[in-house]
């Protein structure tokens, strides 16, 4: 064929260069010496030594690989067949249903196809009574629905460009049907089957929406432990993965090119002789073909990895299995050469106890997000750790289990402040985790220290582009009900009519929504102001630009939260889950989460640890821990309340009316 | 003869036992599913029937303020689905035109660069695109990479994060292999000798492409079509990172009332957006199959 031309040499070069631009950005953010994907300070390989003793992002990309590779393959191999047998189909009515079936997952966007699984699995779960709904066999099936057109939509032409008289002739030398089929179509349609199967993969591998809806118990994804790492932030950690899954596709495809070419020619060879019948030479080409080709030799490869996490999956399954459900980021877990909580745990069971646990870690992107999945009952967890509300929303349903605290007896170094808190009163459902204030960060280079005072900031024209806004509706409505000095609780609707006409007087004002984005714009200087969770302002620090000078303050009054850990109805290992929480308050664990997570503890053997104050330093301590002469009193004022129902579908409406402005 | 019809009966039995597996499959996964939906979206929470969720789509009411500070009342759906189709179909439309001449020039290329740029085409959909859409932040922001080089070259800056316009980079660079790929393999089927017996007649390269290349690779471009449009209308999480959280697509929409726990409305605006969906694809195909035979 023809030599490119120049110019569409040029134009194919500038559209690589748009489709690897944000490739190459992440290769290079890898390599960061800081915590951070937009500011770059340094050459380190720290990331990728981090990546290695990730147990959880690890286990999640196995989980990801077993689940890509089980899913295609299943889907190729019923694919192939309906294809062969809708090729074969006499009925034109069937022919077109099976047509438009097909065609339903591909017309549909993933959103829908994935909440119809989500419904169907969660009501079909109810009907039956089982405990959880949603887990690996859902999204299998889920993964298997959405692959399988793709398969079918590249097997059939192949099988309609097939002369329909060649199977027959085979047969008509004696061949049975199912010999015929083996030696003369499947060889034909191989090449269809094959990116069929790529295809499949890829779609798979890829997916985050499908998986987002039918995810559930301890089966997590990797696109869904980015996606939960929403409130904490995406870790350069993800960009190392990334990178190390593209040079070995690229080293795949480099070592297949070389074999490639001189196969190809045997092929083309062969090609031309095939009408002399030699169709047991030719079945034996192509799969040299296929066995040499770049799609199976990454496939072979991937089958490979997946056995081994198999294996692992095998060896650990005798365990004793806790299900623990935590916000993304929201544990110590080994990176930084911290202290790993979970494996640590599970050492110190099997020492303690003599017999094997596996903890399941699995994460959420925001209180509704977990409070969604338990409440469909297709979930099952043995520990949660909510925030405030939601733990009274729970209670109030009947979500939650009374604790043993014979089995927690650490729970006497929570201190005073922290007990008898409204979300439960008598102390029996919860042990808190962290607490926390929202305060306001704001870049000293761009704003007058003078304006820095109090929620005005937020509202204050002379900074309009430059302010963050949070990107969930409580936290949103209460900064404008904090500044106007509503109850941020209150049931009466005129009072957050009130705080949205405030929240919209903002909005031209306001840079972005943001939820975990907020790093990046605030260690930038993409922005200026925002309001978030005091400990978070200590995380940008580490990372934030030259030219960036972060400061904090609280302004009153402010939103006090506190994080629990609790034991819902649908726990199945309940002394276990108190033993676990027991262990999350010993001395070591406790302190080296509140180092990792950066939000205060309410843990004696915490702040009381000479240690730990110097390790954080006192200006931090200071901030993190601010001198409150009652933090109950303060608390129950000003904290987060569960709103009714109706409330609720009232603030979501306001709260879309904000965000489309 | 009559072992001969037995084994046609045989034949046909195998095909037709293959068949079935994938039959009921696509009965409990692929239908029974979106009757589902439909039971959802016409149940409230007690799964008594009502078709509130459905006319709160088409009436729920919304104050928007313009830029010059007026306030008025629009239909909240309906807006947010405007602005999806809208960006959607600008999405499409810009994959269309950067896709067709690189799906055209890959077909023409030697079967060697065309399988080794299909591959590198498939390479980004092997790493997550939750991460890559994270990568364009840093790209688009306002102290990103893009305004780091006009910066050094002394021409100013350009604001595009937040914009409609890095919404829309997002989708095309999300969604640009769909496009592409549906295109080449039928450009990549067509007779060179076509395009040469067009030249001997006298079109010239250009005029050749539109009147006997373009129609025949229809299909393809309609089956490109519908794989960008059907994803891009329904994304939320590149509206969230690109568009700073400011542009609220319909996908978002269902999303949050998912996370709010009010799966009835949720499934109510799905249902909606799979009818609109459904209807608009059999319009275009309709329209179109009577100008190409088959499809892909």
């Amino acid at each position: 064929m023809a030599k490119m031309k120049l110019s569409s040499k040029i134009y194919t070069a500038l559209i690589f260069v748009f489709l690897f631009a944000p490739i190459a950005i992440l290769i290079v953010f890898s390599f960061n010496a800081a915590k951070s994907l937009s500011v770059f300070s340094g050459f380190s390989l720290s990331w990728y030594r981090e990546l290695f003793h990730d147990s959880e992002t690890l286990g999640s990309v196995r989980n990801t690989l077993i689940l890509a590779l089980s899913s295609s393959i299943i889907s190729t191999v019923m694919g192939t067949f309906a294809a062969v047998g809708i090729n074969k189909l006499r009925s034109r009515w069937y022919r077109a249903a099976m047509d438009s079936v097909t065609n339903i997952p591909m017309m549909n966007p993933d959103i829908i196809t994935g909440i119809s699984l989500m419904l169907m699995f969660v009501f079909v779960g109810r009907i039956f009574g089982a405990s959880t709904s949603l887990n690996f066999w859902t999204m299998l099936i889920a993964h298997i629905t959405f692959c399988l057109p793709y398969v079918i939509l590249q097997v059939l032409p192949k099988l309609q460009q097939m002369d329909p008289a060649l199977p027959e002739a085979a047969m008509d030398l004696g061949c049975t049907p199912m010999r015929a089929f083996l030696k003369v179509e499947l060889p034909e349609i191989t090449p269809g089957i094959v990116t069929g199967l790529i295809m499949a993969f890829t779609m798979s591998l890829d997916d985050f929406v499908i998986s987002y809806f039918t995810s559930g118990n301890g089966f997590q994804t990797l696109p869904i432990s980015i996606y939960n790492m929403t409130k904490k932030t995406v870790t350069p950690k993800m960009y190392a993965l990334a990178t190390i899954i593209f040079f070995v596709i690229l080293s795949l495809l480099l070592i297949n090119n070389v074999v490639d070419t001189d196969d190809g020619r045997k092929l083309r060879k062969l090609r031309k002789s095939r009408k002399s019948a030699k169709l047991t030479a030719m079945t034996m080409a192509t799969f040299k073909k296929i066995t040499s080709s770049k799609p199976i030799m990454i496939g072979g490869i991937a089958v490979i990895v997946a056995a081994i996490g198999v294996l692992i999956g095998i060896n650990s399954s005798k365990a004793l299995v806790l299900n623990v459900y935590n916000w993304g980021e929201y544990i110590s877990d080994g990176s930084e050469d911290s202290f790993d909580t979970i494996k640590e745990f599970e050492n110190w069971y099997q020492e303690t106890y003599g017999r094997k646990v596996r903890v399941n870690y699995t994460t959420f992107a925001s209180n509704e997000d977990m409070y969604s999945k338990i409440s469909s009952g297709a979930v099952s967890y043995d520990v949660i750790v909510p925030s405030d509300y939601m733990i009274a929303r729970m209670k109030n349903e009947g979500m939650l289990l009374p604790l043993n605290f014979d089995n927690i007896p650490n729970y006497q170094y929570i201190g005073d402040d922290f007990r008898g808190l409204y979300y439960d009163e008598t102390n029996e459902y919860t042990v808190p985790y962290t607490y926390g204030i929202v305060g306001i960060i704001y870049d000293a280079n761009v704003v007058d220290e003078a304006d820095a005072e109090n929620w005005d900031l937020l509202w204050n024209p002379k900074y309009s582009g430059s302010i963050l806004q949070f990107n969930n509706s409580r936290d949103a409505f209460g900064t404008a009900m904090y500044k106007l000095g509503i109850d941020v609780n209150t049931d009466d609707k005129a009072e957050w009519n009130r705080a949205l006409d405030e929240l919209l007087k903002q909005r031209p004002l306001v840079k972005s929504y943001v939820m975990d984005e907020i790093y990046n714009m605030m260690e930038s200087g993409e922005a200026a102001i925002a309001a978030y969770y005091a400990g978070d302002y200590f995380t940008m620090i580490d990372a934030a630009a030259d030219t960036v000078d972060l400061q904090f303050y609280y302004p009153e009054p402010t939103n006090v939260f506190v994080d629990a850990m609790c034991i819902p109805t649908c726990c199945e290992h309940k002394e276990l889950a108190e033993i676990f929480i027991n262990y999350m308050l010993s001395e070591e664990p406790a302190i080296a989460n509140a180092e990792y997570i950066y939000y205060a503890s309410p843990n004696s053997l915490v702040y009381e640890n000479e240690d730990y104050i110097d390790d954080i330093g006192e200006d931090t301590y200071d901030i993190l821990y601010p001198e409150i002469e009652s933090f109950g009193e303060l608390y129950n004022e000003y904290a987060y309340r569960t709103l009714s129902n109706d409330m609720l579908d009232y603030v979501n409406r306001l709260w879309e009316n904000c965000k489309i402005g | 003869m009559k072992k001969r019809s037995n084994t046609q009966e045989r034949v046909s039995r195998m095909y037709r036992a293959s068949l079935t597996p994938y039959s009921i499959w696509s009965l409990l996964f692929i239908l029974v599913p979106l009757i589902f939906v439909a039971y959802y979206a016409f149940t409230d929470n007690s799964f008594a029937f009502t078709t509130e969720n459905i006319a709160r789509f088409f009436t729920a009411t919304s104050q928007v303020t313009a830029e010059d500070g007026s306030i008025s009342e629009i239909h909240t759906y309906l807006l947010i689905f405007w602005r999806s189709l809208k960006l959607a179909i600008i999405s499409t439309v810009i994959c269309l035109i950067i896709g067709y001449p690189i799906a055209y020039i890959i077909s023409r290329a030697s079967t060697k660069v065309q399988k080794n740029i299909i591959t590198f085409l498939m390479i980004p959909m092997w790493m997550n695109f939750l991460i890559r859409t994270y990568a364009w932040m840093t790209i688009l922001q306002d102290a990103g990479i893009i305004n780091g080089f006009l910066n050094a070259l002394h021409l100013g800056r350009i604001h595009i994060i937040g914009t409609e316009s890095a919404v829309v980079i997002g989708m095309v660079y999300d969604y640009l292999p769909y496009m592409i790929l549906p295109i080449y393999s039928i450009l990549a089927k067509l007779d060179n000798r076509l395009l040469e017996a067009a030249r001997d007649l006298g079109c010239n390269g250009f005029s050749a492409i539109r009147r006997v290349v373009f129609p025949l690779s229809l299909p393809g471009v309609i089956s490109g079509i519908t794989m960008v449009l059907i994803p891009s209308i329904s994304t939320f999480y590149i509206s969230q990172k690109l568009g700073n959280g400011k542009f609220y697509l319909i996908g978002d929409a269902i999303e949050s009332q998912y996370t709010a726990n009010n799966l009835h409305f949720a499934a109510a605006i799905a249902f909606i957006l799979m009818i609109i969906l459904l209807v608009g694809m059999a319009v275009m195909r309709h329209f179109t199959n009577k100008r190409v035979n088959g499809g892909i």
